[in-house]
This record gives structure tokens, sequence and C-alpha cells, in this order.
């Protein structure tokens, strides 16, 4: 109580009338004010020293690491590195080209992409404006559950269950994504470019061309997929451990990230912009597609940041799952071979130069992780940027 | 455009995205239905005596007398199978050398077969591996095991345009009009006999110590080591991560450099997790050395930096969702800022932040790459609390990948990795769900 009246009655400009006998004697004692004084100094000061460490915590990381990949690099020199193409840190002489698991892990990261981008944006869209609320308060768990189970356990997915299911029934697996992916997608298209087809057509003729356009058309699209998934399904899956196995469960890792990004980004461009659409005579997918999303673009755009930077800085599953084998793929874009990524190698090399401590097959994997710091440190700067504008477009 | 057109595109584009969620629950469902019902199958499987016996050798589990006398009946049963065998081995030492040239090896093979379904064969000295002192504990594993008794898999390359085709050819061909050609008809009629297999909750395996690298025995090692290194980590990250954020909350004000501080803590989130791995090893271990090799303390450190984030965030965003007027209320009765921050903002805010710590600790237990150089072994005694300051342990998540690529018989204990996987998703999941009821609560608290 009395400490209270100290520090208030210095401040407060009203303390005069307040006066009472004993206060005066309470204000006269220096010490205690000094040493209150020292007290909120000394908490303000820790304070900010916690909190200056744990953000200097990045740059001692950046040192730490950096510090243990430059002997690497002066020895070896930039070339080999960022430009060979044969990885073979244990051989006689060793070679340490980096380029086969940078392709690895760009193969990786670009199918992961094409499986989580369109299926997280799509669910995005879906929670902000499509469905109800009641069920929205369903589905939102169900990406955090998702983001949730742990690495290890995806990867224990991915090589106990998906690898063998890929190697025994690659091919007609395939297939059948092709139909389930293929068939709406054909359907759709099938009846839009039959509708603008017949549009530009006299209006005469219109009546017997059409069902004639939609026949031929939509022939076309199924001898299309037909022959799309008899190729896959002659496909054969030499080994189930491959870039298109991580490749998937990757992208379901992504996924709650681009899905729960894009949608706040969604979110944030409020209900003028909707209102105003829906007004000018807009359906909801115009309104989403032509405003909307455009108007998010850059929310959606750090989504998409954020979700590489998880798909590329992920371990294990790729180190389970990936095959491992430090070879660009031939052709490059073949995700049925097996690849090795930058960080698989990283985890998996260090287990055999542990107690090597400085030799170069232990700098080397801090000259990856240098590498990987630097890119998810870009991919952060960018998304953070992309994000603050979309706070202040959405305002 | 025409209006029929306009709507069927509306119709197909909230049909999409309402497919996607379908897809997104349908890959929820099939990452965690096989891990949920195989990894059911460590805790509830059909034991066989092999099991009880175990547990009575290694636990002193199960009643003595009972276990005595189903050994003794399952015994009993197994008899028959290695009178057959020596039968014919007597006949076959006593006669022809041809003979018994061209029964060598099946006849080793066979008896090998039968070790691996049985344990040893009886009067034989005893196995120096634990795994060959007993047989098939679980009745799922027995009738595979027997199954390998009865057929000899074999690959086929008769036809060189396609692939070795995989043969099951049945053992009893190979011992045609022998003494041993009942042995398999006999295996096959009285297999339950010879097993006594029992529904069995084998609730402990949470709990008991490996037995021979997992062969037999539970994953209490590991649970532990994943508590140790999870709680480890909190106690790093939790005191500093909410004074960073009170400080950011409350103390630091619009200073420019305060978003440059900001700026490193997110990209500290963005940091690939093996990374952090490395670091440790490379900073804690190496030049710090806070223990000489791996340890649950250079492990919690190393967990501790990567949640920092988390933390700061969770309890930024609960110390700002605290009503403003609590605040003035506060100062208005004359408190000073420190007193304000410590009697009513932290209390108000303690759902938030302890819902951001729940959600941490779910994800430090849950993370792999940052303990692999810092604080994981594959084989391990549960620790005591206080050697964890300078040894390493065996954790959930380590131990999953280890035993999955690593392990000499990683086929033979699928049912360990399962129940491994299921404990630790089970273990986060239970902490997500409790972080986002206790969210759901906060929710309807500062809005009403």
């Amino acid at each position: 109580m009395g400490v209270a009246t100290v520090s208030s009655s210095p401040t407060s400009p009203s303390g005069g009338h307040l006066k009472r006998p004993g206060e005066v004697e309470l204000l006269l004692r220096k010490g205690a004010l000094v040493r209150r004084r020292l007290v909120i100094l000394v908490g303000h000061g820790v304070l900010l020293a916690v909190a200056a460490a744990s953000a200097a915590a990045i740059l001692f990381v950046f040192y730490s690491i950096a510090r243990d990949a430059v002997p690497f690099f002066r020895v070896r020199g930039f070339a080999e590195f960022f430009t060979g193409t044969r990885w073979y840190p244990s051989a006689h002489p060793p070679a340490f080209g980096a380029v086969p698991l940078f392709v690895g892990s760009a193969l990786v990261t670009l199918g992961a992409s094409l499986v989580a981008l369109p299926l997280g944006v799509a669910v995005a869209v879906c929670l902000s404006d499509v469905i109800p609320f009641a069920v929205r308060q369903w589905a939102k768990p169900m990406l955090e559950i998702l983001a949730a189970i742990p690495s290890v356990a995806y990867g224990f997915f991915a090589l106990v269950v998906l690898a063998p299911l890929l190697q025994e029934r690659g091919g007609p697996m395939l297939a059948l994504a092709a139909w389930l992916v293929g068939a709406p997608l054909a359907a759709l298209g099938v009846y839009v470019a039959g509708s603008s087809l017949v549009m530009r057509l006299p209006a005469r003729w219109r009546p017997w061309v059409r069902p004639l356009v939609f026949a031929l058309l939509a022939v076309g699209a199924v001898l299309g997929l037909a022959y799309i998934s008899g190729r896959l399904k002659m496909v054969i899956v030499s080994s189930g451990t491959n870039a298109l196995n991580v490749s998937i469960i990757l992208g379901i890792m992504a996924l709650p990230t681009v899905a729960s990004v894009s949608e706040d980004a969604l979110r944030a461009t409020g209900r003028e912009i909707r209102e105003a659409s829906y007004a000018l005579g807009a359906t909801r997918a115009e309104t989403m597609v032509r405003a909307v999303i455009p108007a998010a673009a850059s929310g959606i755009c750090a989504a998409v940041m954020l979700g590489i930077m998880r798909v590329l800085g992920e371990t294990m599953v790729v180190w389970m799952a990936s095959g491992n084998a430090a070879q660009i793929p031939s052709p490059w874009y073949n995700l049925l071979a097996p690849v090795r990524t930058v960080t698989a190698t990283i985890a998996g090399d260090m287990g055999e130069a542990d107690h090597m401590t400085g030799s170069e097959r232990y700098h080397v994997l801090f000259a990856l992780a240098l590498l990987l710091l630097t890119i998810a440190f870009v991919l952060n700067l960018l998304s953070e940027w992309a994000l603050r504008r979309a706070r202040r477009g959405g305002h | 455009m025409q209006l029929s057109m306009r709507r069927l595109l509306d119709k197909a584009f909230a049909g999409t995205g309402v497919v996607s969620l379908v897809l997104l629950g349908a890959a929820l469902l099939a990452v965690l239905a096989p891990i949920a019902w195989r990894g059911a199958g460590a805790f509830v499987f059909r034991a066989t005596i092999e099991h009880r016996r175990l547990m009575l050798a290694m636990f002193s589990r199960g009643n003595p007398a009972e276990v005595e006398a189903a050994v003794a009946r399952t015994r009993a049963a197994r008899e028959p199978v290695y009178k057959m065998i020596a039968d014919f081995e007597a006949q076959l030492a006593a006669g022809d050398p041809a003979q018994r040239h061209k029964y060598a090896k099946p006849l080793r093979e066979l008896k090998a077969r039968l070790r691996d379904l049985f344990g040893p064969f009886p009067g034989e000295p005893r196995p120096v591996l634990m795994r060959d002192q007993y047989g098939q504990t679980r009745w799922d594993r027995a009738r595979v095991k027997l199954h390998r008794v009865l057929f000899r898999e074999e690959y086929d390359y008769s036809d060189p345009t396609q692939w070795g085709r995989k043969v099951l050819r049945p053992r009893q061909e190979e011992f045609q009009g022998t003494a041993v050609e009942p042995l398999f008809a006999y295996l096959q009629a009285h297999a339950e006999e010879m097993f006594e297999p029992r529904w069995t909750l084998y609730w402990r395996f949470f709990l008991d110590e490996s037995r021979d690298a997992h062969f037999f025995g539970g994953i209490g090692a590991e649970v532990l080591g994943t508590f140790y290194l999870a709680l480890g980590a909190m106690l790093v990250a939790v005191p500093v991560g909410v004074a960073a954020a009170v400080y950011f909350t409350e103390y630091a004000g619009g200073h420019p450099l305060v978003g440059l501080l900001r700026t490193f803590i997110s990209t500290l989130a963005g940091v690939p997790s093996i990374v952090f791995g490395l670091f440790g090893l490379a900073f804690f271990i190496n030049t710090a050395g806070v223990s000489r090799s791996k340890s649950v303390l250079a492990g919690s450190l190393t967990l501790g930096l990567l949640v920092l984030p988390m933390i700061i965030r969770a309890t930024e965003e609960a110390l700002r969702a605290v009503p403003w007027t609590y605040k003035e209320a506060a100062l208005s009765l004359g408190a000073g800022r420190g007193r304000v921050v410590a009697t009513v903002l932290l209390p108000a805010a303690l759902p938030g932040i302890l819902t951001g710590v729940i959600l941490a600790l779910g994800r430090a237990a849950g993370e792999t790459a940052p303990i692999i150089f810092t604080a994981a072994v594959s084989v391990g005694k549960p620790l005591h609390v206080w050697q964890t300051l300078s040894q390493p342990t065996p954790a959930l998540s380590w131990n999953i990948y280890n035993l999955a690529t690593e392990h000499a018989a990683a086929d033979e204990i699928r049912h360990v990795q399962y129940g491994m996987v299921l404990a630790l998703v089970l273990i986060v999941l239970l902490l997500n769900v409790a972080a986002i009821v206790l969210r759901g609560r906060l929710d309807r608290r500062l809005r009403g």
C-alpha cells in the first residue's frame, strides 16, 4: 500500500489535496524510491535482453552454421559444389557435386506443389466462402490435425503403407487417379468448349450442330483420357520409394499451411468487395475468381511460399521414402525415379560423419544447411512482405 | 456468356471446393486409419503361450501354476512334431548315405523354420539371443511362420521376358513318403493347441522396457525419452518466450528496431528443423559443450529454440486479446506497469498462453530431425532425471525411423513400429485436441 502511494504521488497532479499525515514520511524515504526505480529498470532490462536474445537467436544460428560451412568452401571452392553432378562424399577422392541433391529437392517440391497448391487454394476458398459456418467448425480442426501429425508418422506411412502399394499396383493406381481427376475436368471442359464453339455459329445452325459438337468433343475427351490412363497403366514402378510417393505425402503435409494462410487472406479482403461484385450481378464463382482472389493474391502468394518452405525443409518423409539415390532423374521430371534431397543428405550423412568433426564430409553438410537456411530466410522475408501487403490491401 | 453456362461454372466452382475438402478428409482418414488399426494391434492381440511364458519370466506377470499347466499342454501337443523329426533323423542315420545327402538340406531348412515358430527344440542348448529362446508370441506372427513351415517361397525365372514370379511350393512334396510327411497335416490341424492363442490386452506396452532390441516388451524407454525431451524444451522455451512476448507487447512500443526483431523471430520459425539439429550439434555439443556427446539436455535446448517462436507468438496473441479495460482499471488503481503485467495481464492471458504451450509441447514431442544429432539413440534404458544432463535417450520419433528402416528384422516387428506411431500420434493429437477445446472455451469467455 505504502509503496503504491510513493510511486503514484510524484506523477499524480492531484496528490496535493489528498495529503495525509505520514505521506510526507513515505515520500522522504528516498532509499525505497531508488530501489523501486532500480527494480523497474532491471526488470525492463532483463525483458529487453531476453527479447533481443530470442530475436538474435536466428543470427546466431546463421553464424554457427556459416562458421562450419566456411572451411568447406575455403578448401574446395564454390564451383564443384554448385555445378558438379557427382555426389560421392565418401569415395576416394571424394566428389561433392551437390546438383543432384538440388534437383532432388526441387523435383519433390514441384511435385508436392502440384498436390498442395490447387487443393490448398480450393480448400481455402471452400472454407471462406462456400460451406456454411457449422461445417467450417468441423473442417478447421481437420486441417489442424493434419498439420499436427508428426512428420515421422507421415514418413512411416509413406514407407510402410504407400510404398508397397505403389510398387505392386502403381500403374493401375495412376490410371485410376487420372480418371478421377480427369473425368470431371474433361466434362467441364467439354461443356465450356462446346458451348463457346456453338455460340459462334449462326443461330439457325445451332439446334442440330450442338449435339454433334458435344458428342464429338465428349468422344474425343473420353478417348484422350482412355489413352492417358492406358499409358499410365503400363507404367512399371520399380521401387515404391520414389519422388512421386514423397510428393504426395509432402503435398498432404503442406496442405494445411497453404489452406489456412490462404483462407486468412481471403477473409481479410472483407465484405465490401464481395457485396460490390454480387451487386453487379456476378455469380459466386465470378466474384471469387475476378474480385476476391485477385484482392487476396499477395496473401495467397505468402501461403504458397510458406507451403514451399514446409516442403523444402521437411526431412523425415524424404529420408524414409524418397529412395535416397543421389542422381539426377532422367528425364528430369521423372517422378518415379528415386531421388535424394538436401535435407535427407544432411540427416543421413551426419550419422557417418558424426565423429569426424573437421573432415570435409562434416563441413559440406553445413554448407548444405547454410544454403537451406538462406533459401528459408529469403522465402520468409518474401512471405512476410507479401503478408504485410495483404494486410494493408485488406483495409 | 450464356446464363446457364455461368450457372454451371458457378456450381462446378463450388463443387471443386467441396470435393477438395472431401479429399482432405479422405487423406486424413487414409493416413490415420492404418496407424490406428494396426497400432491397436500392438496393445490388443491374440497372445500365444509363448507370450505368457515370456511375461512370467521377464516381468513376473501371470499365474505361474496356470502358465506351467498351459506350457505342459502345448508341449504335449508339439511332442509328435519333434518325435517325427527325431524318428526320421534316426532312420536317415541308420540308412542309405545317398538318402541322407538328399534330405540333409530340406531337413535343415525345415528345422530352422520350426525353430522360428516354436523356439528351440527340446534338449537343445539355450540360444544366446532372446529372440531365439522363445517361439512366436503373437498368433498373427505364428500364422505367418507356420505358413513358412508349410510352404517354401521360390522365384520362377522360367519366362525370360518377365520378372521372376513368386511361387509357393509345399514342403510336404520334399518329404514325400518319409516319416516326416504327416508332420505338415498335423501342424495344420493342431496349430491352436500348440499355441493356445488368447485375446490379450497388453496395455503395459506403453510402459514396459523393450527386450532384445524391440523383439519383445514395450516402448517404455521411448515414451519416457519423448516426455523428457518435450518437457525440457518447454522448461527452456516458456520462460524465455513469455518474457520476450511481454516485452514486445507491453514495453517495446513502435520502435522500428522492434519490427526487425519480430522479423528475426518469424524467420526463426521458418528455419528447417534439420538445420536446428545441425545447429544443436555444432553449438550446444561441439562448441558450448553442455554435454560430452548427445544428451537429453542438448536435445531439449535445441527443441526449445525450435518452439520458441510458437510460444512467443501465442503469448503475444493472448496478451493482445486481454481487453484494454483490464489494464486501464489496474493502472487507474495505481499499479505500476510491472505489477499490471504480473497480476492482471498474465493471469487473464493464461489460458491463451497455455494453449500455445500445449501446441508447442505436441510439436516438440513429434519432432525428429532436431534430436537425431543431439539427443537420440536407438537402444537405451529409461533414464533417471539426473541422467538427462549427460545421457542420450531413445525417443518415440527417432525410434520409429530407426525400427522401420535400420532394424535388422524390420518386417518381423511391424506391430511394434505401428504401436510406436500410434503412441506418438495419440500423444500429439490429444495435446492438440486439448488445445482446441481450451481455445474454444476461451473464445466463448472473451466473447461473452
